[in-house]
């Protein structure tokens, strides 16, 4: 696309040639996660799956699972919605982009796998990325228990996928297709389209912000932080399901680290924005401020669903972000997960999660501030952090936990 | 280049691919090479990365469209 040579050839290859280190991706995600904050809402994914559902389920006459906000109105549906466009956008500039249909059982998997990533979010109140990559940096009490179940469901699932590839290998085997690939040499069609898509993305946030309100503007400034996300995501291949499952699998801290580290920057952002009551402070009072990505999960809530969307991301191989990402680059598989999440979302919030209340204690909104002050929280999640970082890196040179 | 085994894992995403070559490269005599064909963009680093981590020597790898060939050597 650029000649051979030129500083924006230079410029191009080293943002699509290879994969960015996963932990730059981290870095990059958490500031854009700490700019969401600040314009409305720090980052999540499961809301914004339920929004998409409802409005699905409602156009299909489903009255009583409808909602009255389209998913051009809703900050998350939209953030999610520009996931998948920004990674498909990546992925056509790096000539990654193809559409890969996995052998039939794999796209039942991943159909199940979103299903209980929506059971989970729901009954846990929130996803791997609202209920944990932001909650736990926000302070959240539920974020530790919502971390303490994925870490379960994802080792059992990790289990039985293992058990599964030696008993019943056709699951994962059989016909499998792939459309419109390309590759870095051939396929120029690929990055041109990626430049239509850019277009076609400023061209409509353009048209949000001109709208003049401040809710329309909020929202379109979604759409542009929604696709940086998805770019980033694509190409740094930034995955908490990896940072969760690959201590029991490979054994590799790659992928932990990066999300450690990401936390970190998000920890020091979130804490200095909440201890001063920063953000749009017009609309909120500083005690919503502190409140933000705090959610009423803690602690039976969060561990069961935890525990549940565990065991879905796993099978699916993406948790609802993952998933996004991993359908913009054109798996087949995740975008089948992604159908299951959306379907399900509105089904489980009305029909399971009723259930689950019936027999587990009240789930509150645990502030630890409230509890510990800020000094004592933010020691307690870096204390949390550094014995994850410890045990990850031990593991990784002795294999103790790892399946090989 | 040539290979002892092919394995097929076209269409397969995360984790899939490493999954099926860490119980493949069980049933191979050292030395022996297998030939990996996938379609997942992650493979290009995770095939080498774990490769690195197992002591099992990754040979190659063969950019196609949309399909990339690893060569993996059984330590």
């Amino acid at each position: 696309m650029f000649k051979k040579g030129g500083t924006l050839r230079e410029l191009y290859d080293s943002l699509f040639a290879k994969s960015w280190p996963m932990w730059v991706g981290g870095v990059l995600l958490a500031v854009l996660n700490i700019l969401l904050f600040v314009v409305k809402y720090p980052w999540g994914a499961s809301g914004g799956y339920l929004n998409i559902g409802q409005n699905f389920l409602g156009a299909f006459g489903w009255e009583s699972m409808s909602t009255s906000t389209p998913v051009s109105m809703h900050t998350v549906a939209i953030l999610n919605i520009m996931v998948v466009v920004g990674s498909m956008t990546a992925s056509l500039f790096s000539g990654e982009f193809g559409i890969k249909i996995a052998p039939k059982g794999e796209l039942f998997k991943g159909f199940l796998g979103g299903a209980l990533m929506a059971v989970g979010s729901m009954v846990g109140v929130g996803c791997t990325t609202g209920g944990f990559f932001s909650a736990l940096p926000a302070l959240s009490g539920g974020a530790l228990f919502l971390a303490l179940g994925f870490l379960i469901g994802t080792y059992i699932a990790l289990k039985y996928i293992i058990w599964e590839m030696e008993v019943l290998p056709f699951m994962s085997t059989g016909k499998s297709y792939t459309f419109l690939a390309g590759n870095s040499k051939h396929g120029a069609w690929q990055k041109w389209l990626a430049w239509l898509v850019i277009i076609a993305v400023l061209y409509v946030a353009g048209n949000y912000n001109y709208e003049g309100s401040s809710g329309m503007k909020v929202l379109g400034w979604h759409i542009i932080i929604g696709l940086l996300l998805g770019l980033i995501l694509q190409r740094s291949r930034f995955c908490i399901v990896r940072a969760f499952r690959e201590p029991f699998m490979t054994g590799e801290a790659t992928a932990p680290v990066a999300v450690i580290i990401s936390i970190l920057v998000i920890l020091t952002g979130y804490t200095v924005l909440k201890y001063f009551g920063v953000g749009n402070a017009a609309e909120t009072s500083v005690r919503a401020i502190e409140m933000k990505a705090v959610y009423a999960s803690f602690w039976a809530k969060a561990l069961i669903g935890g525990f549940i969307f565990g065991l879905g991301m796993t099978i699916a191989g993406g948790c609802a972000v993952g998933t996004l990402w991993r359908a913009g680059e054109g798996h087949v598989k995740l975008w089948l997960s992604a159908l299951g999440f959306v379907v399900f979302a509105p089904i489980a919030r009305n029909f399971v999660v009723p259930f689950f209340d019936s027999f587990l204690p009240e789930a509150t909104k645990v502030f630890l501030p409230d509890y510990l002050g800020y000094t004592g929280s933010v020691i307690l999640i870096l204390v949390l952090l550094l014995f994850a970082y410890i045990f990850v890196k031990w593991n990784e040179k002795t294999g103790k936990f790892s399946a090989f | 280049m040539n290979a002892d085994q092919t394995l097929d894992c076209r269409g397969l995403s995360c984790p899939m691919p490493i999954i099926k070559l860490a119980k493949a490269m069980k049933d191979l005599q050292p030395g022996q090479v297998l030939e990996l064909i996938g379609t997942d963009p992650g493979s290009k680093a995770d095939v080498p990365a774990w490769c690195n981590k197992t002591g099992n020597e990754f040979l190659s790898i063969e950019e196609g469209e949309g399909e990339n060939k690893f060569y993996i050597k059984k330590k």
